[in-house]
């Protein structure tokens, strides 16, 4: 689905700040993906340059990202790089950001701003019948219907979290990025919202792609494993076998600081080469 | 509709009151004028107050009440249209440079700041020399437009500049929104208050600017505003002649207009503000 072929990617326009430094990966379809990594080790970058948001000044040094996407309509397949996936966001790619406090328009109703981000050919129905169904699709992440009608400040952290999550994956899209999606949120509630991003991929088959720093969350959910450290992938292979075996120094730290139920956890040394 | 008057704060009801008197005083009056009262000697000079002459006669024989109703008329519009074209070029181009940035915003912020500097009444009276003495009214407008769009602009470019960094922009860019919605259905609400307190304070501006140009004798002697009667009637002793209501009733008028736009521009803050606290 996508190929991310030996890509360098950083931000700057007099100098060039490397965030991620010759990484290839390739995310296929109908699968959960789960990147891991310290903070400033390049995974919000990368998950940046993949779905194809340089607005921000960031910039592909070398190497390619392409993605091949099937067309709903014409059932036809494009190809093309990520620096032109602007017309396939919230349609075939949506994209979940980090922070789940400030990402809602505070001036806006929770039901505008899920109507707002709609492609076209969603937006078809009626009024009525498109609440209906927002409100239908609502109810399986545990929400009313009349939070569609409640600004983002009269809501919980968890509520405003899952309604960020119902419109990413609202509009049934192919491939889910999201970015750290639970954090700042207590266990129980990041429980609930794991399971139901699981949910939705089994259901829709499509790609999930999770950035977490949190390995536990990584253990529960994801399929592959991605370790990056310091803007490289340093291993990538099945969850399990990742943590079976690990091979990199780096990720055996990840793995032995996880705190356990019995025994001591290692947590002699931090970082990689230690 | 019926909520927004039934919580209103009392002093908006006040201010909506004297604006009310401003604008039937203003705006439909002047349609039942008997003749035009610019007309010299169209009424007995130095008359005070009657039963015929209201508010009495000018010491040129114009009778004072239909003329206030005329120069009423004219620095309403006046300060209207400056408002209002002020506040749309202010507001489309804070936006502009905000949003954008890069060149546009350092061409755009040069002009602004340029204009922030240079002091509006010395410009004016410089201006007016300039033409021979007098300036015809729409283009004190024009030159009070150039002078009052910055304001806003500045402001606006500088919210602008805030909201392109918050979360909930970049979201609405991912959703794959564009620019131009992006500003209208998420940047504009944050500064559409905040606009229309700046349009009633520019109303205040162009009136009162307006009116001290006229005072010095430099706006136009033809048209008839709420400052030029103020110079005829300096002009003729209207003080010394103890002719107070032809001096006193432009002023007066003046007074009441500004403290009814205050009083609604303060009034309308204080409802949007408990609007914004009540859950």
């Amino acid at each position: 689905m996508i190929s991310i072929d030996n890509v360098t990617v950083g931000y700057g326009t007099a100098g060039f700040i490397t965030a991620v430094d010759a990484v290839s990966l390739t995310i296929g379809s109908n699968e959960i993906i789960g990147i891991a990594g310290e903070s400033g080790s390049g995974k919000s970058t990368l998950m940046r340059a993949v779905y194809g948001d340089f607005s921000t000044g960031l910039r592909i040094k070398s190497g390619t990202v392409t993605g091949r996407f099937t067309d709903a309509a014409t059932g036809k397949t494009i190809e093309k790089p990520s620096s032109q996936f602007r017309d396939l966001w919230w349609d075939q790619i949506s994209y979940i950001p980090q922070g789940s406090m400030s990402v809602l328009n505070p001036l806006m109703k929770i039901e505008k701003q899920v109507v707002d981000g709609l492609p076209r050919r969603e937006r078809g129905s009626s009024r009525r019948e498109l609440r209906a169904r927002i409100a239908k699709f609502l109810a399986g992440f545990g929400l009313e219907e009349n939070v569609l009608d409640a600004y983002p400040h009269q809501l919980s952290g968890g509520m405003r979290q899952r309604v960020l999550v119902a419109i990413a994956a609202f509009v049934n899209p192919r491939l889910i990025l999201a970015d750290e999606p639970t954090t700042a949120l207590d266990v129980v509630v990041q429980k609930k919202i794991l399971l139901m991003m699981v949910e939705i991929q089994r259901r829709l088959q499509n790609t999930l792609v999770l950035v977490s720093h949190d390995l536990g969350v990584h253990y529960q959910i994801t399929d592959r494993l991605v370790i990056m450290y310091k803007g490289q992938i340093v291993e990538a292979g099945r969850t399990a076998d990742i943590f079976a075996n690990p091979q990199h120094d780096y990720t055996r730290n990840l793995i032995a600081s996880l705190p356990r139920l019995h025994g001591q956890r290692a947590v002699d040394r931090v970082g990689a080469g230690a | 509709m019926r909520s927004f008057f039934t919580h209103a704060p009392f002093r908006l009801y006040l201010g909506l009151l004297l604006l009310a008197v401003c604008i039937v005083v203003g705006g439909i009056l002047p349609w039942l004028a008997p003749g035009d009262p610019l007309v010299w000697y169209s009424a007995p000079r130095n008359q005070n107050p009657s039963g015929a002459y209201w508010l009495g006669t000018t010491s040129l024989g114009q009778d004072v009440f239909w003329l206030l109703t005329y120069a009423l008329r004219n620095s309403i519009i006046l300060g209207l249209i400056v408002a209002g074209l002020s506040t749309v070029i202010g507001v489309f181009l804070g936006l502009a440079a905000g949003y954008a940035g890069g060149w546009l915003d350092r061409v755009l912020s040069f002009f602004m700041d340029a204009l922030l500097c240079i002091p509006t009444l010395p410009i004016l009276i410089l201006m007016a020399a300039l033409f021979g003495g007098q300036l015809a009214l729409p283009i004190v407008g024009l030159l009070l437009v150039v002078f009052n769009w910055p304001y806003p602009a500045r402001q606006v470019r500088a919210v602008a500049l805030t909201m392109r960094e918050r979360e909930f922009i970049n979201v609405a860019w991912f959703s794959g929104e564009s620019s131009t919605r992006i500003l209208i259905r998420h940047i504009f609400p944050y500064i559409a208050g905040w606009s229309a307190a700046n349009f009633i304070n520019t109303v205040l501006v162009g009136i009162s600017t307006e009116s001290a140009l006229a005072v010095i004798g430099l706006s136009s002697a033809q048209q008839a505003t709420l400052g030029t009667m103020i110079y005829w009637a300096i002009n003729y002793q209207a003080l010394l002649g103890g002719k107070y209501v032809w001096i006193g009733s432009p002023v007066v008028a003046i007074v009441l207009l500004f403290i009814g736009l205050f009083l609604v521009s303060s009034g309308l803050s204080m409802q949007s503000a408990a609007k914004r606290m009540s859950v």
